[in-house]
């Protein structure tokens, strides 16, 4: 689709109401990971060529931190 | 109630095809499925249904009854189909839904194609755990999705929570045929014809015994009436296609 190594922008309006699946709470975007963080689950969902996967077992936990 | 199912066994078992599996192995089962199908889904669906499948979706995607100011989340909606008839027909914002993402990857090729990029939203979720507030759309719709889910109660209950009151809920999906004439005709069709146009066009007999199985072990007409009553919705209409090969329930978030 595209040569560039530019990671496909997540789309604005999906950013803006996207919950966390498990917990139904807010979520953070963390660009620099491109990852979608959920601190309730402690989880960060990925971003992959642009679409947010919302599956909790592809998610990262996050480092105690 | 004490009447179980003969096919599930104290809940730790459920139906994939006719197999029964561990309820845990149903979803990586179904994944694998449709990540071996996905390249040549449309494809099949058109050779396995001689291409009816199409005049179904276009009457489910009539019913659906597109708005410019109505939204839509198109559950299981794989490569796009009921997306794309929304938009053409006119509706609002459409999130193109799957828990598969290569099923995803070959729906935003073809969106891309065919110039609906704006106006629609490509999510990889699981309908059992929606990622949305509640009450957060007009219309969620599910075509031939439902059967391949695990807890087909919790995706019920999860598209009545994101409706807004007034918002409805359609499903698409194979049902029980409901005329006699046609039973022996589809079996054979079904479970001979099936599984090996499957080999010969996809290289994967087993995917497509598995959809035709899966079909079969689908709740008929009334018992899925009956499972969205249970979830909360309301005036649940059912309407037959083909026959009743095919069936179109609907439901309101009242």
């Amino acid at each position: 689709m595209s040569d560039t190594d530019n990671p496909v922008p997540v789309d604005p309006r999906l950013l803006e109401i996207l919950v966390c699946p498990l917990t139904k709470t807010p979520l953070t975007y963390d660009r620099a990971r491109n990852e979608l963080v959920s601190r309730a689950a402690g989880l960060a969902y990925p971003i992959r060529d642009g679409i947010p996967i919302m599956l909790p077992e592809e998610a990262r936990p996050l480092d105690e931190d | 109630m004490t009447d179980n199912p003969p096919a599930s066994r104290a809940g730790d078992v459920i139906d994939f095809g006719f197999r029964q599996v561990p309820k845990d192995a149903k979803k990586p089962l179904v994944r694998a499925v449709f990540d071996s199908v996905a390249p040549r889904y449309d494809l099949m669906n058109d050779l396995m249904s001689l291409g009816i499948h199409r005049a179904w979706k276009r009457v489910f995607i009539t019913a659906l009854d597109p708005r410019p100011r109505r939204s839509l989340l198109d559950l299981a909606g794989g490569t796009g189909d009921i997306s794309f008839g929304w938009l053409a027909g006119g509706g609002g914002p459409a999130i193109l839904s799957d828990i598969n993402a290569a099923m995803l990857s070959v729906g935003r090729d073809r969106a891309l194609a065919r110039g609906f990029a704006a106006g629609l939203s490509f999510l990889a979720a699981d309908a059992e755990r929606l990622p949305l507030p509640d009450r957060s759309v007009d219309t969620v719709s599910m075509a031939f999705g439902l059967r391949n889910c695990t807890d087909k109660p919790a995706v019920l209950a999860e598209a009545r929570r994101v409706l807004k009151p007034g918002g409805r809920f359609l499903c698409l999906e194979f049902s029980r045929v409901q005329v006699a004439a046609l039973v022996p005709l589809y079996d054979a069709w079904s479970f001979q014809v099936l599984p090996r146009l499957g080999q010969a066009i996809a290289g994967d007999a087993d995917s497509y015994q598995y959809l035709a199985e899966s079909i079969r072990m689908f709740p008929d007409q009334e018992t899925l009436a009956a499972m969205m009553r249970d979830a909360g919705l309301s005036q649940v209409r059912v309407r037959n296609l083909s026959g009743g090969i095919a069936a179109i329930h609907s439901g309101w978030r009242l």
